[in-house]
């Protein structure tokens, strides 16, 4: 029997392994606190892909004559790749070369790989898909707190606080065990505010549920700002004592009156005094955003808006109140910290500093000049690509781009015009499937390694099963590459951690008294502690920041010719790109579809499970219409784990966090007309009803507040 | 290049946040602050000190400065104390003066207004009548539009007896029609304010005030809010083009190319508009107009709100003489009443009183000129369907967690037989109502389906 955790989401679900005969089972692990043993179905599952026939065990290379991937053994395949890197950089300079990770991967894989980069291939190009996760609420909690970390409190605190705001949010269907927090703190006599422009499951738990337009959470936390200023209800006390800059935010919150929010966002002016009304009669209040609020061009600015809110009210640093973020992916947090960012070095350190730089070369035992400088945010660093200037190779550890960037037939074009592209994986994803060599990696029940969940808290996934033949771990791909290039890298797991919390020693995200002991015992070791900012926040002066910003909306907002918001997020039953869910037998797969409102069907003749095709500037995708009363009339909603989605997105980017647009851009959507002929023509100007789809049944319908 | 603004209310004072280099020269004492929110002040619900906007540093902000010429060929303009300020482009943003109504005794032989009677348009205006408040018992508000209601409502909640007199034959009349301004007026009267409306008034002395209809109205305040106007008088000396208000292009300018004019002393397509949200669309488009960009006015949707507790009105465009088909429902009984004027499936005007649920989605439509179908203008109307339960059928998902069926539930003896078999309930713990509900009727029904 082995204690590990869940391979998907950020709540990192504890979970036991044990085997039965040649089968592996996944059973509770009722201890483990963020959990206590419940697991989604995409946990129960998780052992699914565990000999599963679609199962990489040998190293790919595509053939020169036939264009086709043919197996090839290991030494083969990274002379290749090795060879073919020193290659590139001879001719084109080290930055001809970039990495790209993951936030999926163990710390000690993330340091390893920024390690890799900087150490081993001379690149500054080195970015990850945590860009496309909580990077707009990195940088604003920076900005506000002068440290960086989700939840700044364990996620059972919310059992506790007053009234819960979780905007753009569906922990309900993103992380379902996460909810037991959500009913028990109903049960407590707290009140659950969700915003989303979906009334998600999770809004089907909530007292209070706004509906905005897609990308306008920012709007709607000045309105509540203005309100709770115009109400007396601003914590003056704590504003004077813990902050810095609030007469600039109660200036910009002045002209956010609530008929003019209601103009912006389409949330009634009168639901938004009564939110108004909740939070400045509340003791404690807790604001958590998640990737519905950050995932804009103006995302940092919307979380800083929202923690504008939690700081008028006085909540950051006080028990079961504050400020926090829902990392979406299983290591977003720590996969941010040890140095796979292009402006970072282990520990959280920022790659500019003098004082870090210097320190984590001496750690790597290198000449500090040697260490590149910032290189390209993920997004930036695909769009360069195979460009005069731009890297000619890519090596992908643990993402795939194909599915998961936006404006996808974009970022596929850069991909195509690379010199080299180079996969590892566990299966032949999108992204390997293009590849000029695929090196087959172990999985999580295969390896060692710690995470750092949603809280901050560093947990221990443990090997449960030998992994099959010909595979290897990403820690010995890395050390293989380092090896043909002249460095030498250690491939064991708990060395690697200890490395890596030398170099994070001292850092804001300080690793080194962590040990893999001390997680076992502890149930997983908190950094800086299970509570942040009870004495101080982060920066040098111990205040918080608040920082006003204003409202500029989409960066492509509807118009005549795409009249309708697109927005796009996850399903329960899958996890991100898909490549690992998609191939479980148990989990329903029943590909991408169109959700869209009753009045909106109408309008377009469209019927619950017809084909529709929906089309943007970049993009179109068909997908069968999935026509639903719970979504706002002027959006639709297609869910992003598989091909197709992110064709459409938006690639507009966050002047700070470098995040895209992914949550919001214009689109039109069409009927489908068969052209079979068969059946009676279904066309918009029928007078037949629309279908709804039932409301989910685990709800009674009429149990709304 | 050096921007002089002549004003600092709404629309300057945005207008300065988003152009670099710029004068502001207002008249009133205080820096900018948001006009539209002092009935909720003088209600009461809105802190004084939550009015201020924001005016960025570096800009130079003088207050208590009145400008009373313009010299077009020197580019200054002259201040009361006779010095000059130079200007590369000039911006008139000096907003509206209240019309005073005639009514004799108004105005007192020295020339100033009679101790009851208040304007309602200024700062200064609001904390006065804040003031006299405190001990007045009643209270006529002359004028029944948007401000006149706003003003009588909040009169109203602090505890004055409150009469409106509108000169028009119903309320809200150049916003609304007869029905709706009936509507309100019942909806005001149940609130405690009586309201004349088809009568002037006509004399104000210590008695109090007369209607042309005989009526004599015994009161301690008497608040002005019948109406404004383009404050035109600077504009009209320095011999620019003004008809309501000062003329301008659709790049706001003014008949010199080197004055523009903003907000409610501009008169564009023949519009004076008298809302914020307008003279913050200009100032933003003039803002980027002076800074290279090329973009141009083309007019203003509007969405009139009433800010006034119990009183729920909005009025999209000008549903009195939009052009188009009225889709409306009309509810005396609730005392509700809405319409939508529908051209070619785009909203282009609307009135809701009484009841405003989908006002947040109707304004979206009319914004963006969304083109809808047939049957949505009336579906927008009718209030939400009522779902009813359903019958889970034995495929039915009940948990999405674990991925458990209706019938697998009921094919349970127990909550603990669920819970280790299938894991519903284990995951989230939404469907715990659910599968109880299932467990019940199974075991009542006698059945195992």
């Amino acid at each position: 029997m082995t204690k590990t955790h869940c391979p998907y989401c950020s709540l990192q679900c504890g979970m036991s392994l044990e085997r039965a005969g040649r089968e592996l089972e996944v059973q509770p692990w009722a201890e483990f606190p963020v959990n206590e043993g419940a697991l989604c179905r995409k946990g129960w599952t998780a052992t699914g892909l565990r000999g599963h026939r679609e199962r990489l065990t040998t190293p790919l290379v595509r053939d020169r004559a036939t264009g086709e991937l043919r197996a090839a053994g290991w030494e083969e395949a990274l002379d290749l790749v090795a060879g073919r890197l020193r290659d590139l950089r001879s001719s084109y300079g080290a930055d001809a070369v970039a990495v790209f990770g993951g936030g999926g991967l163990t710390n000690e894989k993330a340091y390893q790989l920024g390690k890799l980069a900087r150490v081993a291939l001379g690149t500054s190009q080195v970015d990850y898909n945590g860009r496309w996760c909580m990077s707009s609420a990195a940088s604003a909690s920076n900005r506000a707190f002068g440290i960086d970390r989700g939840l700044p409190f364990p996620l059972a605190d919310i059992e506790h606080t007053d009234v819960l705001v979780l905007v753009g949010s569906n922990l309900v269907e993103t992380m379902p065990p996460a909810a037991r927090h959500l009913d028990r703190l109903r049960e407590n006599g707290g009140h659950v505010v969700v915003i989303d422009p979906r009334r998600t499951p999770t809004a089907d738990r909530a007292d209070t549920f706004l509906q905005p337009v897609p990308g306008t959470d920012l709007p709607i936390a000045l309105g509540l700002l203005h309100l709770l200023d115009a109400a007396g209800a601003v914590d003056e006390e704590y504003v004077a004592a813990r902050t810095t800059g609030w007469e600039d935010v109660r200036r910009a919150a002045a002209s956010w009156w609530p008929e003019r929010v209601e103009r912006v966002t389409g949330v009634d002016a009168a639901q938004l005094r009564d939110m108004g009304t909740l939070l400045a009669g509340a003791a404690k209040v807790t604001v958590l955003t998640a990737r519905g609020a950050e995932q804009h061009a103006q995302g940092t600015d919307t979380v800083l808006a929202w923690i504008d809110v939690a700081l008028a009210l006085g909540m950051p640093g006080r028990p079961n109140a504050g400020y926090g973020c829902l990392t979406g992916q299983g290591n977003g947090q720590g996969g941010r910290e040890h140095g796979q960012k292009a402006d970072q070095l282990p520990g959280y350190r920022m790659i500019d500093d003098p004082v870090a730089r210097e320190h984590v070369a001496r750690v790597w035992g290198v000449p500090v000049e040697s260490v590149p400088g910032k290189g390209r945010s993920a997004y930036e660093l695909l769009d360069a690509l195979g460009t005069d200037g731009g890297p000619k190779a890519l090596l992908v550890f643990g993402s795939n781009i194909v599915v998961s960037a936006p404006n996808a037939t974009h970022v596929r074009s850069r991909l195509d015009d690379l010199d080299l592209l180079v996969v590892s994986d566990i299966v032949l994803s999108e992204t390997a499937a293009i590849a000029d060599v695929v090196l087959p990696v172990t999985q999580w029940a295969e390896e060692t390694g710690t995470m750092t969940n949603l809280e901050g808290r560093v947990i221990l996934r443990q090997q449960a099963v030998a992994p099959p033949e010909g595979v290897r771990s990403d820690l010995d791909v890395m050390a293989g590459l380092a090896a043909r290039l002249g460095h030498d890298f250690a491939t064991d797991p708990e060395e690697v951690f200890a490395e890596l919390g030398r170099a994070s020693a001292g850092g804001r995200a300080d690793y080194s008294e962590i040990t893999y002991d001390r997680i076992r015992e502890e149930h997983g070791v908190f950094w800086a502690g299970p509570r942040l900012f009870a004495e101080a926040f982060a920066h040098d002066d111990g205040r918080a920041r608040f920082v006003a910003v204003e409202h500029r909306g989409p960066a492509e907002p509807v118009d005549a010719a795409y009249p309708l918001h697109l927005t796009t997020g996850r399903v329960l039953a899958q996890y991100q790109s898909g490549a690992q869910t998609r191939r479980v037998r148990e989990l329903p797969d029943d590909g991408p579809f169109v959700e869209l409102h009753p009045m909106l069907a109408q309008r377009i003749g469209a019927y619950d499970g017809e084909p529709v095709v929906i089309t943007t500037r970049r993009g179109e995708l068909k997908a069968p219409a999935r026509v639903v009363d719970t979504i706002r009339p002027d959006t639709v909603f297609v869910p992003f784990h598989w091909v197709g989605a992110n064709r459409l997105t938006n690639d507009a980017l966050d002047p700070s966090s470098r995040m895209p647009e992914f949550k919001v851009c214009a689109c039109a959507v069409t009927m489908v007309v068969s052209r079979l002929g068969a059946g009676a023509p279904r066309t918009s100007t029928t007078d037949a009803p629309v279908e709804v789809r039932a409301k989910r049944a685990s709800k009674p319908a009429q149990a709304r507040a | 290049m050096t921007t002089v603004i002549v004003g600092a209310g709404m629309a300057a004072s945005r207008l300065a946040q988003e152009l670099p280099d710029v004068t502001v020269l207002g008249d009133e004492a205080h820096p900018p602050y948001n006009r539209i929110l002092l009935s909720a002040v003088l209600e009461g619900t809105h802190s004084p000190d939550a009015l201020a906007l924001g005016v960025p540093d570096g800009v130079d902000l003088r207050l208590g400065t009145r400008v009373v010429e313009i010299h077009r060929e020197e580019r200054e303009v002259e201040l009361a104390d006779r010095s000059r300020v130079g200007y590369d482009r000039l911006v008139l943003a000096t907003g509206s003066i209240p019309t005073l109504p005639p009514i004799r005794g108004l105005v007192r032989m020295d020339g100033r207004l009679h101790e009851k009677v208040h304007a309602f348009r200024t700062l200064d205006d609001c904390r006065r009548l804040e003031r006299e408040v405190r001990h007045a018992r009643n209270a006529v508000v002359v004028g029944g539009g948007l401000l006149g209601l706003q003003v009588a409502r909040a009169l109203s909640v602090r505890g004055l007896a409150t009469e409106v007199v509108e000169g028009g034959e119903h309320l809200l009349r150049s916003q609304v029609d007869a029905k709706a301004g009936a509507i309100l007026a019942r909806d005001l009267k149940r609130l405690g304010t009586t309201v004349y409306t088809g009568a002037r008034a006509v004399r104000l002395d210590d008695r109090g005030l007369t209607l042309d209809n005989g009526y004599l109205l015994e009161t301690d305040l008497v608040v002005l809010t019948a109406g404004g106007r383009p404050s035109t008088a600077l504009a009209r000396r320095a011999g620019l083009d003004v008809r309501r208000g000062i003329v301008v292009d659709h790049h706001l300018r003014t008949s010199d190319e080197r004055i523009h004019a903003i907000g409610d002393c501009a008169q564009h397509g023949g519009q004076v508009t008298g809302f914020v949200p307008p003279a913050w669309e200009q100032a933003g488009l003039l803002a980027r107009h002076l800074a290279g960009e090329d973009v141009s006015y083309d007019g203003a949707r509007t969405v009139a709100r009433l800010r006034a507790t119990d009183l729920d009105v909005a009025v999209l465009g000008d549903p009195e003489r939009a052009d188009g088909q009225v889709v409306e429902v009309t509810n005396p009984v609730i005392g509700s009443h809405r319409k939508l004027v529908v051209r070619d499936g785009v909203i282009v005007a609307a009135t809701l009183v009484g009841d405003l649920s989908r006002i947040g989605q109707i304004t979206q439509h009319y914004d963006r000129g969304t083109v809808l179908g047939p049957r949505e203008p009336g579906d927008l109307l009718m209030a939400d369907r009522v779902a009813t339960p359903v019958e889970l059928s034995d495929d039915a998902e009940v948990c999405a967690c674990a991925g458990v069926s209706a019938g697998r539930v009921r094919a349970c003896a127990s909550l603990d037989d669920v819970r280790t078999t299938t894991r519903a309930t284990t995951g989230c713990g939404g469907c715990a109502p659910a599968v109880r509900q299932l467990l019940a009727t199974r075991t009542l029904e006698g059945t195992n389906r």
